[in-house]
């Protein structure tokens, strides 16, 4: 706890502060949705992606995601949602770091978000088809559904890495985040 | 900008967040009293097990006893009261009928038709598998608003500090992040006047004000980042984090009555689920 700097904190607090702002009217619209059209609560469920995405593309240390998340979570409990929010907001950052985790923090590639994302997505998937009772469906609504969300989730992940590379553009993460060396100088910006 | 604006966010943070909220709690509303973990560790567990059960009947107890709970732990005063008691079955109605309507209808075509038009057919047991969907939803509905009445965000952060023995350091982050948020919008107003003073994205229609709206983005969270920056400078340069604890302002103690609270919580998830095996 020691080695993280207030500076590493705090930004993950800013950026989690903004995530969690968007996350209040999207836990509002989630709650409408899920009572009358689930098929648009697989568009935005994106949204809880894009303030732990950017963090990590970003400020690229471990726990970012997580602190991120978590502070996102305690800013939407100002919605309907509650301190389930937290849980929420807590489950999406872990399942982010453990992309990076078992790369031991080493790539920060974006096909790395992607694939982290595109795994999560195929979890949440899974509860969404208990929760909706979704094998009692036909199958068109099946795969528009999973399609949905896994547009949704790229599009959030997307959104997030090219937020992150014009941040870093302006120059707030220099000195927060290692060195980008020339060798892999703005992976982030090159191939986003 | 001076030290004391800097420092602000952490400092004032208590009694500009978190004493309202607890002064407008009435003291008899007893979930609002007990500690703000058991909002957290009291429906959790029966949030999960509404995904298991599949039982109309326990589903529908389950649904009634959490909105008395609402109304009766939290007291919200009327209009939320009356929202709550009359939503939740008209959500949990409306739920089932849409819902009903994805449903695979060749797989329920034995059961009796309800409405038929045409070739269409709105059959009994699509309207069952919507039920239990809907009722679902609105158990969920009811366990994240009994959490969301009875606490805040400051307060849920400073009890997890306090006894989940999270560290102070990131539990203070949430909590100048509360702080942040009013910045972000006096921010954007400065942002916005900016853009419009230069003639950033003019135009007009949806396409133009997504623009204009996205274009906002950026130097939204740069300010906030440098924002943090500072900060944390002014949080350094007052040894904050120096001790492996800190003194807190408002305490949560954790009563005899908070784990009896979580208990009867836990109670009537084994309750739930029991019932939706033998029933």
């Amino acid at each position: 706890m020691k080695s993280v700097t207030t500076r590493y904190l705090m930004t993950c607090a800013a950026i989690g502060a903004a995530a969690g702002v968007l996350l209040i009217p999207v836990n509002f619209l989630a709650f409408a949705f899920t009572a009358t059209a689930p098929m648009l609560v697989a568009v935005i469920v994106g949204f809880w992606l894009v303030g732990p995405v950017t963090a990590l593309a970003l400020v690229r240390r471990p726990g970012a995601a997580l602190l991120t998340s978590g502070v996102s979570g305690v800013i939407s409990m100002a919605s309907p949602a509650g301190p389930s929010a937290i849980v929420t907001t807590l489950m999406v950052g872990a399942a982010l770091e453990l992309g990076f985790l078992i790369t031991f923090y080493k790539v920060w590639k974006p096909w790395l978000f992607y694939a982290t994302a595109t795994a999560f997505q195929l979890y949440y998937l899974y509860t969404a088809f208990t929760f909706y009772e979704m094998e009692t469906t036909s199958t068109w609504t099946q795969v528009l559904f999973c399609t949905l969300m896994m547009v949704s989730a790229w599009a959030a992940v997307w959104a997030g890495l090219r937020l992150a590379a014009r941040l870093a553009d302006t120059g707030v993460a220099r000195g927060l985040a290692p060195r980008r060396t020339v060798a892999n100088a703005d992976t982030a910006r090159a191939d986003v | 900008m001076s030290a004391a604006t800097v420092q602000a966010p952490v400092v004032a943070e208590h009694a500009v967040v978190a004493a309202p909220a607890r002064a407008s709690a009435p003291r008899r509303a007893f979930l609002r009293t007990a500690n703000p973990l058991v909002s957290l560790a009291g429906p959790f567990p029966l949030m999960v097990v509404v995904f298991f059960v599949a039982d109309l009947r326990v589903l529908a107890a389950m649904g009634v006893a959490t909105a008395i709970l609402v109304v009766a732990g939290t007291l919200p005063g009327p209009r939320v009261s009356a929202a709550v008691l009359l939503g939740a079955p008209l959500t949990a109605g409306i739920v089932a009928v849409s819902f009903g309507f994805w449903v695979d209808a060749a797989a329920v075509a034995s059961t009796p038709v309800l409405v038929q038009a045409g070739p269409w057919a709105y059959h009994a047991g699509q309207l069952e598998i919507g039920l239990l969907t809907g009722l679902r939803v609105v158990d969920l509905m009811l366990l994240a608003l009994l959490g969301a009445l009875a606490t805040t965000g400051p307060d849920v952060v400073r009890a997890s500090i306090q006894h989940l023995r999270i560290p102070y350091r990131l539990g203070y982050a949430a909590l100048a992040a509360v702080r942040f948020v009013p910045r972000f919008g006096h921010e954007l107003e400065v942002i916005r006047s900016a853009h419009r003073v230069r003639g950033v994205a003019r135009g007009r229609g949806p396409v133009a004000a997504t623009r204009r709206q996205a274009g906002y983005a950026v130097p939204l969270l740069a300010g906030g980042i440098r924002h943090a920056e500072r900060v944390s400078y002014a949080m350094d340069a007052r040894a904050f984090g120096a001790h492996s604890t800190r003194t807190e302002r408002t305490t949560h103690p954790w009563r005899l009555r908070d784990t009896a609270l979580v208990l009867s919580f836990w109670a009537a998830c084994v309750a739930a689920l029991v019932l939706a095996a033998g029933v």
